[in-house]
């Protein structure tokens, strides 16, 4: 009776092994291999990064700064009272690597044509390990200055190169070119920098970020190497950037020509961008 | 009846149960180019995320239903926000959006009409699996099978918290749909 019952049931064991591996598929994951996002916005606080928009993608952006905030706090509440400049920007993705860009800046009425061209893309299986982007910014001012045309204009270009490191830290070299076709006397028609800029994700909405322009060789007469930090607010549509900067320009040229505050002695302003993308 | 005369007639009647499922399969269906698509709403805007990588398989034998998609897959069109709603479904951790479960509603022989049925299962996104009720349709095209459902997920009941800032938020519901046509394995 024993020997029977084990002829039955050993059999009834191997059919439900076989149904049970037949129940449910075995779960894959999709073999896409896409770019990393090391950056949230196209750009950092002032510095370009490497993101670029997608094609047909429309990113408008809006950025302020205004005063000191720690000379004459009360009155001026700290800073806010003195709007100092508002740049309105448009950026366009032609192609899923370039993008083509307006601009216009409230101090001296700057308007600005951007392109960035993304050579490489750190990708996630890491086949690309770092992301490659040249960007190039040709400024006019366009306030009345009974100067010609031909001196109020501005260049600046420069190789972006970054890497998120991990999850938390993405870091970014920039070596940066700016001219200016007429300068004061004493100043420098040419200027090279290594922009520095770093971003630390605290949790998938808010990141700290930080970026500072050294200038290499001769600097303008009362200029110093631009500090900012900041904090950045992602909403799933949004991206928020509030910061506390030394320079009051948002065009990477002017941040290397004219920055006479120091961030470290306490000289720094509040400035925030708004970022928004759209698809058309 | 000794040890060997034993082992050779169990596994011979097992040889022949596992004939059962094995027929099963030649009654199964599967795709792995199917399409899926949510519509989500912000204030004065509305946006689809699609995908065309919805894999599914239909074992008519014993009403199973199975259907997963990587959320990686899903493109909104904007890759900023593509980026956004990955980190909101922790595609990391919880890559698959999937629906396990059977049908319940009466099943009668296929014909080339569209013909009306209910499957119940479990549905899992961003790690929590919920039992749900799904009416669509299943449609016999000669070899193959095209099947169209939908229904409405609520990001609360999957620990979905909807992206946004004070007052601008995504929708919480959100309307799911999938398309598929299922060839005879």
């Amino acid at each position: 009776m024993r020997s029977q019952l084990k002829f039955y049931l050993i059999p009834a064991f191997i059919l439900l092994f076989s149904i049970q591996s037949f129940a449910q598929m075995e779960r894959k994951r999709a073999d896409i291999v896409e770019p990393v996002e090391t950056f949230w916005a196209p750009t950092l606080i002032t510095q370009t990064t490497t993101e670029t928009l997608q094609a047909r993608n429309l990113n408008v952006t809006i950025m302020h700064s205004f005063g000191i905030a720690t000379s004459n706090v009360v009155q001026n509440f700290f800073g806010l009272d003195n709007i100092q400049n508002v740049r309105i920007g448009l950026d366009y993705g032609i192609t899923d690597n370039w993008s083509i860009g307006i601009g216009r800046s409230s101090l001296f009425n700057v308007i600005d044509i951007r392109s960035k061209f993304a050579l490489l893309k750190q990708n996630s299986d890491n086949s690309t390990p770092i992301s490659v982007a040249l960007k190039g910014d040709f400024g006019i001012v366009t306030q009345e200055n009974r100067r010609p045309f031909k001196d109020d204009i501005s260049t600046f270009s420069s190789v972006i190169i970054s890497k998120k490191i991990n999850k938390q830290i993405s870091l970014q070299l920039s070596p940066m070119y700016g001219y200016f076709s007429s300068v004061d006397p004493g100043n420098q028609q040419h200027l090279f920098s290594l922009g520095i800029g770093s971003q630390i994700n605290l949790s998938e909405r808010f990141a700290l970020t930080a970026e500072y322009h050294p200038i290499i060789g001769e600097k303008n007469r009362n200029t110093n190497n631009a500090f900012s930090m900041g904090l950045n607010i992602q909403t799933g549509g949004h991206v928020f950037q509030l910061f506390f900067a030394s320079t009051r320009w948002h065009l990477e040229q002017y941040a290397m020509a004219q920055n006479s505050e120091q961030f470290w002695a306490g000289d720094f302003r509040f400035g925030f961008n708004v970022n928004r993308i759209f698809g058309l | 009846m000794n040890t060997t005369s034993y082992i050779l007639s169990s596994l011979s009647l097992a040889l022949c149960f596992l004939t059962v499922p094995i027929l099963g399969t030649a009654q199964s269906y599967m795709t792995e180019s199917g399409h899926v698509e949510f519509d989500s709403s912000v204030p004065l805007h509305s946006f689809t995320g699609v995908s065309d990588h919805l894999i599914g398989k239909i074992a008519l034998a014993d009403s199973i239903v199975d259907f997963y998609v990587d959320v990686h897959t899903l493109e909104t069109g904007i890759g900023k926000r593509d980026n956004d709603m990955l980190r909101t479904l922790e595609a990391d951790k919880y890559p698959f959006a999937e629906f396990y479960g059977k049908i319940i509603s009466d099943f009668r022989p296929l014909n080339n009409q569209p013909r009306k049925v209910t499957v119940k299962g479990e549905f899992a996104v961003h790690g929590v699996s919920k039992k749900i009720t799904i009416t669509g349709t299943l449609q016999k095209v000669r070899k193959e099978i095209h099947v169209e459902a939908s229904w409405t997920l609520n990001m609360k009941d999957y620990n979905i918290e909807p992206p946004g800032i004070l007052f601008y938020r995504v929708s919480e519901k959100i309307e799911v749909s999938i398309s598929a046509t299922l060839s005879s394995n």
